[in-house]
């Protein structure tokens, strides 16, 4: 038997999506089975099964680097400082 | 719409009862499936057999509801098969009885859907369409283990015993020919059970095995005897049921 990755695609925009994961024989019967395991109720409108041994795999320590808190700024501060800058003319100051 | 004759109805509620029995036989393997996937795809197929029995059943338009039709009956008013009601707790038993029955079913729907009666070629062309993926599904897997010497050990004894008795889906009580003249069928069941014979050899091939189709003597399921495996299978499609009789759902 060998592992198997499943995708699903929903209706419209919705991007491809990780199902779960499936061992079967070979490749047309892992077809066969994601089909049954993760589509038999329309749960999506494409499938992609690809084979584990095909996936290639990042290096976890390259991800895990340490505070990149300032990659997540949300524009809030700024937008706030803007505001009150804004304000400020407005009252002619 | 045709109105139904004696010949339609025994042959209609012959074929509801063979899913009916079927489904809930399959629906044994639940959880105990030889594995995880395999279980998922037998239990869903399972489902698809007792939707085509439900279809059929409110095809045949009868005065009590589908519940008291499928589990209250008096025992001789079912006309399933025998290999139907096959308790089959052997996984390669199971296995072939998939392939054998929807080898079948594959034939018997098609004489329905290219018949003349608008209702019921719909109802058969539904079901087709989940039938190519049983099919499908049964075939793949039978092929698989049959190439490896281990699976052909296992599984060809239960074709040689299975695919003889499997003959009797192809029978109905009344006189078949009234079947195609009615227009309910396109071809005659004795043609459907050559296709069926046909299919089957094709489908073992070249391997070593070799069915003795004169084994099989005749089966009086459709006149109404039940087999001995049927009581513990009724037994098994009432459990819920009987809790509480009454019960909304």
């Amino acid at each position: 038997m060998k592992t198997y990755e499943v995708f699903l695609k929903k209706a419209g925009k919705e991007p491809f999506g990780h199902a779960g994961s499936l061992d079967a024989p070979d490749d047309h019967m892992a077809l066969l089975f994601a089909r049954d395991s993760y589509g038999r109720r329309s749960e999506g409108e494409q499938i992609w099964v690809v084979s584990r041994d095909h996936i290639l795999e990042g290096n976890q320590s390259d991800l895990a680097l340490a505070d990149r808190s300032h990659k997540h700024n949300d524009g809030q501060r700024v937008s706030e400082l803007r505001t009150n800058q804004r304000l400020k003319k407005e009252l002619g100051e | 719409m045709r109105t139904l004759d004696d010949a339609a109805k025994e042959y209609l509620l012959g074929f509801a009862d063979d899913e009916l029995c079927v489904g809930q036989n399959h629906s044994w393997w639940i959880a105990v499936g030889p594995f995880l996937e395999e279980d998922l795809a037998f239990s869903s197929i399972a489902q698809d057999e007792l939707g085509h029995a439900r279809m059929l059943y409110e095809f045949l338009e009868l005065e009590e509801s589908i519940d008291e039709i499928a589990y209250g009956r008096d025992r001789r008013d079912y006309r399933s098969a025998h290999i139907a009601e096959l308790r089959c707790h052997q996984w390669p038993e199971a296995l072939v009885r998939h392939v054998l029955y929807d080898l079948a079913e594959e034939v018997r729907w098609s004489a329905l859907s290219e018949g003349s009666w608008k209702g019921i070629a719909a109802i058969a062309t539904r079901a087709i369409a989940e039938e190519r993926f049983h099919l499908q599904h049964a075939l793949s897997l039978a092929e698989r283990l049959l190439a490896t010497a281990e699976g052909r050990k296992r599984l060809i004894p239960s074709f040689q015993r299975l695919a003889p008795m499997g003959q009797e889906l192809f029978r109905v009580k009344v006189d078949e020919v009234r079947l195609v003249d009615n227009g309910l069928l396109s071809s005659s069941l004795t043609t459907q059970k050559n296709s069926w014979i046909k299919n089957v050899e094709a489908f073992l091939g070249s391997i070593d095995c070799e069915i003795n189709w004169d084994q099989f003597q005749g089966a009086p399921g459709r006149e109404g005897m039940r087999s001995s495996d049927f009581e513990s299978l009724h037994d098994e499609m009432v459990e819920v049921l009987s809790l509480d009789p009454d019960a909304q759902w």
